[in-house]
């Protein structure tokens, strides 16, 4: 036996060593100058709810976020993001944006497609559940929010050094935002939808964001926004010419701080919302309807503190982050969605890494109004959240 | 009338910082490091990235897009790409 396998290495051995002199050496590997990536985030977790109408607990989300990047050169970049959920037992799908940026110079950026409109800072750079501190956003954002989120349309920003401190700018034009007029869903007239694809009225919305960062550790930065544009359809007498505008502010600090031994992270936006004042008209029967009006103003804020222990000796405690925020939507006097919320949200966050966190808030959010509770009536809801998030 | 004047209390800010970049330079920026840079920028939205995290190409792409979306400058991505692709 021993003798065969000898006899079969003898065979074996010098043809092997023949194929190997002839491959040749392997290159250097070579990155090529394009470049497509995935990245992205998701979430899920277990919410507790109580409130009026009882108890309920649920596992939510396993929601997906993939981000695609592709850089064309060193001043083209793609950036795409798609969302992906389950709500009410069905796969939602969410466009979240689509553009092309190409660097101009050292101080200009021009980017075109639909964009994370730079409307304060939470929309665009702080939602990602692997960003947020919190399960969720603060009142004034996302669904029944006043705050806009995305546009489709053109857009120039870019940072200018100006001796220690640091200009942001952002100028951009969309096709606006669109009056939800109620012929369709009477309960939400007067409301603006701002996924326009398409502009529904030739009139393009107009906006910016203008940022200090005074200090030079870029700590501190300070933010104010406005968007405006007219918001009917063409051609629709009633409400051609309604308009609206929007304006923010904005406040970001993050530091470590040596006699706290961590790192204090502050935030902060307030929203405002506009619309010129309309008459929409309520269905008291299938053929008559009452008009109304009202002054249609709406405006949120929030403020949130984070502090992580980020020079504690141990490791354990070092990963640790306490959370709190306050949140107040306040929407329009007299419209059919008049609510006046606010919010309190507490937590503990432990990272596993840099971009994995799992986070318990408690939230407690007292309303009068909103959908489907009458006017007048106070509701009080507690959440306890108990949720894992990760960005890739 | 009112709008006009909103317009303009953002577009003359923003020219007063375009003249006074074309004749101040940023010192402080000029004399920090890369791991100074990403300390400061990438913690204004999310905990600074490991090093370890990406390749260096990956590191330059995650560059451009952050340029973009945090709106930072030419000078402080370059030094921050370089310091990660050489931590890594």
């Amino acid at each position: 036996m021993k003798k065969l396998q000898l006899l079969l290495m003898a065979m074996v051995l010098p043809a092997a060593l023949a194929v190997a002199q002839d491959d040749p050496a392997p290159e250097p590997y070579k990155p090529s100058k394009t470049q497509f990536m995935i990245r992205g985030y998701g979430h899920a977790g277990l919410e507790f709810i109580k409130n009026e109408d009882g108890t309920e607990s649920t596992f939510v989300g396993s929601t997906f976020a993939p981000i695609f990047l592709f850089k064309h050169n060193d001043r083209l970049i793609f950036e795409a993001e798609l969302e992906f959920s389950f709500e009410e037992n069905q796969l939602q799908v969410g466009f979240e944006y689509a553009n092309l940026s190409y660097i101009l110079n050292d101080y200009m950026t021009l980017r075109m497609g639909k964009f994370l409109l730079p409307f304060g800072t939470f929309g665009e750079r702080l939602h990602p559940s692997w960003i947020n501190k919190f399960s969720n956003m603060p009142l004034g954002f996302g669904h029944d929010g006043i705050a806009p989120s995305s546009g489709t349309g053109v857009e120039l920003r870019g940072a200018i050094p100006v001796g220690n401190a640091k200009l942001l700018y952002y100028a951009y034009a969309t096709n606006g935002p669109r009056l939800n007029t109620g012929v369709d869903a009477p309960d939400e007239a007067g409301q603006i939808h701002y996924d326009n694809f398409f502009d529904n009225n030739n009139n393009k919305a107009l906006g910016g964001r203008l940022a200090l960062l005074p200090f030079a550790n870029s700590s501190l930065e300070l933010g104010a926004s406005a968007y405006g544009g007219k918001v009917g359809d063409r051609g629709d007498s009633l409400y051609a010419d309604v308009g609206a505008f929007l304006y923010a502010f904005d406040l970001s600090y993050v530091r470590q701080v040596g006699f706290l031994g961590g790192t204090v992270d502050i935030k902060a936006q307030y929203n405002n919302t506009s619309v010129d004042k309309a008459t929409y008209f309520e269905p008291e029967t299938d053929t008559t309807f009452t008009p109304y009006s009202f002054d249609n103003q709406s405006y949120s804020y929030f403020a949130q503190v984070a502090y992580r222990p980020t020079k504690a000796g141990s490791n354990a405690l070092k990963n640790f982050e306490l959370v709190g925020r306050y949140s107040f939507l306040q929407t329009p006097e007299g419209a059919e969605w008049e609510t006046k919320a606010s919010q309190w949200a507490v937590g503990i966050n432990y990272w596993l890494s840099w971009r994995v966190v799992f986070k318990l808030n408690y939230q407690r959010t007292i309303a009068e109004g909103g959908h489907d509770v009458p006017a007048g009536v106070t509701t009080t809801t507690d959440g306890v959240f108990i949720h894992w998030a990760i960005g890739f | 009338m009112k709008r006009i004047k909103t317009i303009l209390i953002f577009v003359l800010p923003l020219a007063v910082g375009l003249f006074l970049a074309g004749s101040c330079a940023s010192a402080r920026v000029s004399m920090k490091t890369g791991a100074q840079l990403w300390g400061e920028n990438c913690m204004r939205c999310h905990n600074t990235p490991s090093p370890a995290a990406y390749n260096n190409v990956d590191w330059a792409t995650i560059g451009l897009h952050m340029r973009v979306r945090a709106n930072l400058t030419a000078e402080e991505t370059r030094k921050v790409v370089e310091f990660l692709q050489s931590a890594n």
